[in-house]
């Protein structure tokens, strides 16, 4: 595979050596400008897998490479930063600080990052210019997020984790708090947007309506090898 | 800069609970500042009672006894010193002015004081102030009273009021002096001294009232307010005297050498370290009160300390975005440290604002009823020192939040729902 950004190799992780595994994945790679869908149902292991890919949880055993980096060997504050620098996070839901206004939300990550700071010429800009072509109105931008419906929520926690172009977008669930058209609407808008900037998306659902959309499928239990209680 | 701007858009998002927690702040360290105001000044006015007076001397006793009746008119001396040795030291040559006192009689329960005309011109009280008429002047013939402020003001006394003295603290029919009333040719200001609480005769008018009177009564033979205006009224003792010297550097000298006086033992103290002595024992009232404010104060910490730990729960989402934004573990406890240090600083700053405004305003009050001039000052040394502890304590009671707060932030992650 072309230009992976991210390798896993022999993954294993569990909360102690005397519960059972949660993951034990043999490989995984994800290669760069990827929509890839991470299918699987509850307690299947996508949260936890989401945790080692953005190394909130180290893995017992193997190796994870993200963007040519082993994530096992950096320090917690080492891995703070390299999240912030390459990875933004869509939850899904209440993704947004409710005392900052639209523009803040967005900036937010910028606030953290020298690194995607430094990839913007002009932060007001450029913030403006992604939460409109995220069709969030202008009258808005202001304004604390708790005018906001739930659908324009998420499309500015998009804009937030696009902004200073990192190189994977994570999207945990964003698209569960949405009805059926605004999910459709939603998939657009970030494909678009990630395509853009060439960013790589992993997005995890239980959802499988969603996955005719993505160029790449994945189902959990495919790939983690754990006896699944 | 960033963390300042989204800790205070933060806590300002939690204005209500964080008000309170900063109005109990601002009361305490109000309490707290102004219980040391007042503190210092009761102090400063006891050990300012007397200034500019170098030496008291008496009848040898303790010092404190000497320094209770001399300046305080509190309980009695215990023997009296010669007028002869009060000449023969008033006139070493280190001394510069004296003032002598004469004790034991009283009117209506204020205690009358024999002395000079001297007393006026040198007794100086707080910040080397002189005594200063309210109407009237000084006593120029036997019969003339001068009287304190409050004599004036809780007996409704006037100038030319005639007034009887009594022998002696408590007054009984026996023991006046009916036969001689003292007039009042003076009134004094108010000083915020015992001086308020006393009456002022020349040390002939003490003289004069006593002829006839042996062992503390009146003898059967009486002699006319008229008679003894002519007959000698030298006193052959007084109860004590103050003593001004020339240079300070003698006081030492003069005072061991008073207190070897040959021919009758005398006591001499340096009244500012007898002063300081006896504050040392009625003065640990102060410590009370601020061991008291104290506590209040470590309450309204306590009080913030509840508000941020109740928040912990409602911020935890706050919490997992900012960590999925970049924010570190230790990003995490410097905003409520911030947050602490806000609401304990505005806390610091309203209540001292509080402490100056009532201050401007109930200064006037306290000079008429006190006499107490209050000095409006610029935050002294020690209440810097306060109020950084308190900034210190928040900044050190906040960690706990804090910590609570970054531990929760490792093991939700980016992953909290609820």
């Amino acid at each position: 595979m072309e230009n992976p950004v991210i390798q896993l190799n022999d993954v294993h992780f569990s909360w102690s050596s005397h519960v059972a595994e949660i993951i034990n994945i043999n490989q995984l790679t994800i290669a760069q400008g990827e929509h890839l869908f991470i299918q699987g149902s509850s307690g299947s292991g996508k949260t936890t897998l989401l945790n080692i890919l953005t190394g909130i949880n180290k893995p017992n055993f193997g190796s994870v490479q993200v963007l040519d980096v082993e994530l096992n060997n950096l320090s917690s504050t080492q891995l703070d930063q390299f999240r912030v620098d390459h990875l933004g996070v869509i939850f899904q839901q209440f993704n947004l600080l409710p005392y900052l206004t639209l523009l803040e939300n967005v900036q937010l990550p910028c606030w953290f990052s020298d690194k995607r700071m430094s990839r913007i010429d002009d932060l007001h800009q450029t913030s403006v210019n992604l939460l409109q072509e995220l069709q969030i109105p202008k009258n808005l931008f202001g304004k604390s997020v708790n005018t906001l419906s739930v659908g324009q929520q998420q499309r500015v926690a998009v804009a937030r984790a696009l902004i200073g172009s990192p190189e994977i977008i994570i999207a945990d669930e964003p698209t569960s708090a949405l009805d059926t058209e605004n999910r459709l609407k939603f998939l657009e808008l970030l494909f678009y947007e990630a395509d853009q900037q060439k960013s790589t998306i992993i997005f995890v659902s239980h959802d499988p309506y969603l996955a005719k959309y993505f160029s790449r499928v994945v189902e959990m239990s495919d790939i983690n090898q754990v006896d699944l209680i | 800069m960033k963390l300042f701007k989204l800790a205070a858009k933060s806590a300002w998002n939690r204005k209500t609970s964080l008000s309170l927690a900063m109005i109990s702040i601002a009361i305490s360290i109000f309490l707290l500042m102004g219980v040391d105001k007042i503190r210092k000044e009761a102090k400063n006015t006891f050990l300012n009672t007397i200034s500019q007076t170098d030496l008291i001397v008496g009848a040898r006793s303790g010092p404190i006894n000497l320094l209770l009746y001399s300046v305080f008119r509190i309980g009695n001396a215990t023997n009296n010193v010669s007028y002869a040795s009060y000449q023969d030291i008033i006139k070493m040559k280190s001394v510069k002015w004296s003032v002598p006192i004469s004790l034991g009689d009283s009117h209506r329960g204020f205690r009358v004081m024999g002395t000079t005309q001297d007393f006026f011109r040198h007794y100086q009280y707080a910040d080397s102030q002189q005594l200063k008429f309210l109407s009237g002047s000084a006593f120029n013939h036997i019969y003339d009273a001068v009287i304190g402020y409050d004599v004036a003001h809780q007996l409704k006394y006037s100038l030319g009021k005639q007034i009887i003295l009594s022998h002696g603290i408590v007054s009984t029919k026996f023991s006046e002096h009916d036969d001689k009333p003292f007039r009042i040719v003076g009134i004094l200001k108010k000083t915020g001294t015992p001086v308020d609480r006393t009456i002022h005769v020349s040390l002939s008018g003490i003289e004069a009232i006593h002829i006839g009177w042996q062992s503390g009564s009146r003898s059967s033979l009486s002699i006319s307010a008229e008679q003894t205006q002519e007959s000698s009224l030298k006193p052959k003792s007084i109860t004590a005297f103050m003593l001004g010297l020339e240079r300070k550097i003698d006081t030492f000298r003069l005072q061991r050498k008073i207190n070897q006086f040959n021919k009758e033992p005398l006591l001499a103290i340096v009244p500012g370290s007898t002063l300081a002595n006896l504050w040392q024992m009625v003065g640990s009232f102060e410590k009370i009160l601020m061991t008291i404010s104290t506590l209040v104060l470590l309450s309204g910490l306590m009080g913030l300390l509840t508000t941020l730990l109740s928040t912990l729960n409602e911020r935890r989402r706050e919490m997992a975005v900012l960590r999925a934004v970049g924010a570190h573990p230790y990003h995490i406890m410097i905003l409520f440290s911030l947050e602490a240090l806000f609401v304990v600083s505005s806390g610091c700053f309203f209540g001292v604002l509080s402490l100056y405004l009532i201050q401007i305003l109930i200064q006037p009050l306290i000079t008429e009823l006190y006499g107490l001039h209050l000095a409006i000052n610029f935050l002294d040394s020690e209440q810097f020192v306060i109020l950084i502890i308190a900034v210190f304590l928040s900044l050190l009671l906040s960690l706990i939040p804090g910590y609570i707060a970054y531990k929760q932030s490792l093991t939700d992650g980016l992953t909290v729902k609820f």
